[in-house]
């Protein structure tokens, strides 16, 4: 029996501490993912609290035929959802960029980052798809469970986002170029 | 890895996030305050599906038979109601009596008005053999 296994047994006995434990490594990766889908660093600490908090209630319904962090992040997806439609921002009406959360936290280390690229060309469900299949190295099959679609719509839109993104950067790579 | 796949991985790691002790705190409180429900109870075993053809099909036999009993039992045939023959001509003969009735007015206890009623007739018939000379 593997060790997440065993949190997970003892979790859904009612061990708050064994649950703690098996989303100690999974709450940086929600908070980076929820950190792209909401409109304020606060708004994705409360979606990744409230996302924890589901999970953890809704412990005895997790079917360990799939993987843990497929079951996480489908949690993790509806919260940003509804997270979003309660504020009812969009990223592309953000009058002032300097409140966007993703873009604060790429300052300080670069801002040419292809994931603003792709949350700019891509709608909700590819770029999640997206983010799960290159930042969460998931499967298309744990994909489409996570965003309850199809594994051909996720193969079709995941190639389709390539394509998009392979012309955002180029761009950017001519941009660079031009400007070096 | 192909370049696309690496640059966005690559980004995705540089955005830089951390989990604040207010949040950790936060966090861990919150699940210290809430219990894993308990999976629903288990819905009654499915019968099998041999069971709803079964029941279908006696279903069925049982309304056949019905029908066939119904549908067996010979319809009771009633007699034509004689139609009494009537002659016009006697019709015509046959005198018509017109009958001078009164409603008894029965004010009295039964016994007194059978008595008063069987006196009216007594007189009546000495009247009538009177009329007639016996």
């Amino acid at each position: 029996m593997t060790d997440e296994l065993q949190l997970i047994n003892a979790a859904k006995a009612g061990s708050a501490d064994a649950f703690a434990d098996l989303v100690l490594c999974y709450r940086i990766r929600l908070l980076r993912f929820l950190l792209t889908r909401c409109a304020s660093y606060a708004d994705a600490e409360d979606a990744l609290q409230d996302t924890l908090m589901a999970a953890y209630r809704y412990i005895n319904s997790y079917d360990p035929r799939w993987r843990f962090s497929t079951w996480i992040y489908r949690i993790a997806i509806r919260n940003a959802q509804k997270i979003r439609s309660e504020n009812v921002v969009e990223f592309g009406d953000l009058g002032d960029e300097e409140c966007d959360p993703m873009l604060l936290c790429i300052k300080a280390s670069e801002t040419s980052n292809l994931w603003l690229s792709a949350r700019r060309v891509l709608n909700d469900d590819v770029f999640t798809a997206t983010w799960l299949r290159y930042a969460e190295d998931m499967s298309i099959s744990d994909i489409s469970r996570a965003l309850d679609r199809s594994d051909s719509w996720t193969k079709v839109n995941l190639l389709r986002a390539r394509k998009a993104l392979d012309i955002e950067m180029n761009k950017e790579n001519n941009g660079n170029e031009a400007y070096g | 890895m192909d370049k696309l796949a690496e640059k966005l991985k690559a980004d995705a790691a540089v955005i830089d996030v951390q989990i604040s002790d207010e949040l950790d705190r936060r966090i861990a409180a919150s699940l210290q305050g809430i219990e894993p429900e308990r999976p629903a109870e288990a819905s009654p075993r499915p019968r099998p599906a041999v069971f709803w053809w079964a029941s279908s099909l006696s279903g069925v036999a049982a309304a056949l038979a019905v029908i066939a009993i119904v549908n067996s039992q010979s319809p009771t045939v009633e007699p034509p109601v004689a139609v009494a023959e009537t002659s016009p001509v006697a019709e015509i003969l046959t005198p018509v009596i017109d009958w001078k009735t009164e409603s008894a007015m029965l004010t009295q206890p039964l016994q007194r008005e059978l008595e008063d009623l069987k006196s009216d007739i007594k007189k009546a018939e000495e009247k009538v053999k009177q009329d007639i000379g016996l």
